[in-house]
């Protein structure tokens, strides 16, 4: 689920830096930095976009070297899935054991077999799950799932995903477009 | 997995901070987000070099998940009587069928919620009404 959320993060400003006086704009650009390089937060999810400045605090210095940290607090757009939650995403990998699905900026939900209960694997050049009303699960295709479980990385920053089809109004869907950016 | 061993979204059970947060469906984030890459359309040359991947694997997933486009439209749909989690989730996924709804927020008819069989039916009805003439 995509949230907007009220976050706090300390900018530290080097010395270096301060031989005039530190602007907003300074202090915002160095924060928009440190939040592309923090990527996600276990807490709050995906950073996408920082929509509102609620306030900059006073600066206080850290050492004897002049470093200043300034607080700011601000709004930003995240993603965060929770488990019990439906989502949809598009098949990117398939095998016997199950299937891979990317969900925006979560590059694996796996889904396994084991919670495809009502299809079968089918192998082959194009390999694909199908059931007995011939619904298909292959490369491509979006799947609305139930998130079981998640997980997060704390070496790459990301966030995984155990997905299950084995409820009412969840599998395979057909919606126009496709996955990839119009331009 | 998540520390937080409780949460279950079918529940709404998803912690005091982001119930007290405003959730967002896809369109609404696909609005911003495409209003950003535009003004870097209009800085650069080449704007994909200058959004992250979250960036760009959010912008391509909102604007293929998104159910409505109108931004009024949107607002319509805010109106009902739903906690906010409830309500992204039906705006996103856009169910038919009452039953269809419970089975993806079962929290709408926890005991205790006034929201019965007819309720919900004319909600969706509604909601397939605003995105029909949006």
């Amino acid at each position: 689920m995509f949230f907007e959320v009220e976050l706090q993060r300390d900018v530290k400003i080097n010395a270096t830096n301060l031989d005039k006086p530190v602007s907003r704009r300074f202090i915002l650009a160095c924060l928009l930095d440190n939040l592309f390089k923090e990527k996600a937060s276990e807490d709050h999810g995906y950073f996408l976009a920082v929509t509102r400045l609620k306030s900059i605090g006073k600066g206080n210095v850290m050492d004897e070297s002049g470093n200043t940290v300034f607080t700011v607090v601000f709004t930003c757009r995240t993603f965060k899935p929770f488990p019990g939650e439906e989502l949809q995403g598009v098949v990117r990998y398939i095998s016997q054991h199950g299937v891979l699905l990317k969900c925006g900026p979560v590059s694996n939900a796996f889904l396994s077999a084991w919670k495809m209960s009502k299809y079968q694997y089918i192998p082959g050049k194009k390999p694909a799950f199908l059931n007995n009303e011939l619904s298909k699960i292959e490369k491509g295709v979006v799947v609305c799932f139930l998130v079981l479980a998640v997980r997060w990385i704390n070496a790459s920053r990301d966030f995984e995903m155990l997905a299950s089809v084995d409820a009412d109004s969840l599998g395979p869907v057909s919606l126009p477009g496709s996955d990839e950016l119009e331009l | 997995m998540s520390g937080e061993e409780e949460e279950n979204a079918a529940e709404l059970k998803i912690g005091e901070e982001f119930l007290k947060a405003k959730c967002l469906m896809n369109c609404e984030v696909a609005l911003i987000l495409e209003h950003k890459y535009e003004q870097l359309q209009q800085m650069s040359d080449d704007p994909m070099n200058q959004v992250s991947q979250v960036f760009e694997k959010s912008l391509q997933y909102v604007k293929r998940f998104s159910r409505y486009k109108n931004p009024d439209a949107v607002r319509q749909v805010r109106e009902y009587q739903l906690a906010e989690f409830e309500l992204c989730v039906l705006g996103n996924l856009c169910p038919e069928t009452v039953e269809e709804a419970i089975a993806m927020v079962p929290s709408i008819k926890t005991k205790g919620r006034a929201h019965d069989d007819d309720a919900i039916e004319r909600m969706l009805n509604d909601l397939s009404l605003i995105k029909k003439f949006e």
